[in-house]
């Protein structure tokens, strides 16, 4: 085993950045390839130098929305949520039954107060579990290896900006910020144009409907076959949808 | 000052590291708001630092821990280092930001490699890795840098410039660029390296 060469002592922490370009790429490679334990600590003390130097930047407080976006994104939010509610329609059950125990006789209307609030409590279950696996079906989109990321709106100067997720067979993810809640009456539409063979855009296809939150943050998932040439657009229509876009599309994101 | 110096400590604190990975692995909902807590100001700051909009560096942020919630179980949990590893996948999801948006990317003319923030990478390294002293010397070593050699520093870290991207942002030869870069790394590896060994 021969020794790291010296001449390439200083250029690990460009390697680790992923910066080094070759020849010296390929030789710190091959020295790291060839176990020793010299190339390994060199590596190591350039991934603590690296994240030393990063980490001196002026710290800055993120806004208050990226907590609940982190959570809400991976699906731990939901799962909280989800958790509560079996615990909230257990604690009513429990009450429920409590109550029925102890004075059933006589408050017969009560009973049935009680009965309809523990049913609106499972029905509340119910679509906080349908919400966690919407939360996960969106995480599983995310990951998948096939998944082509586009951006928009990063040189406009004015928002929405965001991504646009589309994935063969899955369909599409559109994640947007900046986008305020649609006016009473209206609410945003996305739509699917695809090209045909000579590469001229088609009609404009429905993709569902969404609204977005008082942060002007939303999450929208068209599921089904795409391809991954689709343009994605997004228009503002009447609340009940339209059959196609009648308003000048607020952003276009694709190939 | 000491604020700064006793976040990064306390952010850098590994000692924690190992029930936080558990956590993770075990996909733990109170781990990721743990991973949030202690991170989540510093990944922010550093893809602000990087992209300059705070719109943006809050969807980086996002994607960032989406990533390391992916990938958690693939970390050592007696060997792994978690602040170094989310700082890398932080910074480098900015990178690739700035890159598909000026087209470095369609030019193919640096990528990333994937292996630099696969979290295997990410073993034995020191706990504690950034301590007050370290942190310290660091920003005092910066400062015995001349203007060139910051510059390039800077480019690298918080652009993702390669050697002959920075020669030609500041048109000079790459040999120059190379000694530069070479030259600012040294110093500041020794300056960390003295008070290593003090």
């Amino acid at each position: 085993m021969s020794a790291p060469d010296n001449n390439l002592r200083d250029l690990y922490e460009l390697y680790a950045l992923g910066l080094l370009e070759e020849p010296e790429k390929s030789q710190i490679e091959a020295e790291l390839q060839a176990a020793s334990p010299e190339a390994r600590k060199r590596m190591r003390e350039a991934l603590e130098n690296n994240a030393i130097l990063m980490a001196n930047v002026p710290l800055v407080e993120p806004p208050s929305t990226l907590r609940n976006r982190v959570l809400a994104v991976t699906g731990v939010e939901k799962k909280n949520r989800a958790w509560m509610a079996v615990f909230a329609t257990a604690f009513a059950g429990l009450a429920a039954a409590f109550f029925i125990y102890s004075d059933a006789r006589s408050k017969g209307v009560e009973i049935e107060n009680a009965r309809a609030l523990l049913q609106q409590m499972q029905v509340e279950s119910a679509k906080t579990n349908s919400e966690l696996a919407r939360a996960r079906h969106v995480l599983s989109f995310l990951n998948a290896a096939e998944t082509k990321v586009v951006t928009f709106g990063p040189k406009d100067p004015k928002p929405p900006r965001g991504r646009v997720l589309l994935h063969p067979d899955r369909g599409v993810l559109l994640i947007a910020s900046n986008l305020p809640p649609a006016p009473s009456g209206k609410i945003y539409e996305m739509w699917i144009i695809r090209k045909n063979a000579a590469g001229a855009m088609e009609k404009p296809v429905p993709a569902g409907l969404f609204q977005t939150d008082n942060a002007g943050n939303g999450i929208h998932l068209q599921e089904g076959a795409v391809p991954l040439n689709a343009i994605i657009a997004v228009t503002l229509e009447p609340e009940s949808g339209s059959s196609e876009p009648t308003t000048t599309p607020l952003f276009a994101a694709g190939a | 000052m000491n604020f700064l110096l006793s976040f990064l400590f306390a952010a850098f604190d590994s000692r924690n590291d190992a029930s936080l990975i558990d956590k993770l692995k075990r996909r733990d909902p109170q781990g990721m708001s743990e991973l949030y807590d202690r991170y989540g100001k510093l990944v922010f700051s550093v893809i602000l630092r990087v992209v300059k909009d705070s719109s943006l560096a809050e969807d980086l942020a996002q994607e960032t821990f989406l990533r390391i919630w992916n990938r958690a179980q693939f970390i050592d949990q007696e060997k792994g280092s978690l602040g170094p590893w989310i700082l890398a996948v932080a910074r480098n999801r900015a990178i690739d930001y700035l890159r598909s948006v000026d087209g470095r990317m369609a030019q193919k003319s640096t990528e990333f490699d994937p292996a630099v923030e696969q979290p295997s990478s990410f073993i034995n390294l020191e706990r504690d890795v950034i301590n007050s002293d370290r942190a310290r010397v660091l920003r005092e070593a910066f400062t015995k840098l001349n203007p060139n050699q910051r510059i390039v520093i800077e480019m690298a870290y918080y652009e993702g410039l390669s050697q002959t991207e920075m020669a030609e942002r500041m048109k000079q030869p790459l040999g120059t660029v190379k000694t530069w870069v070479r030259t600012a790394l040294r110093i500041l590896r020794n300056e960390l390296e003295e008070v290593v060994s003090v």
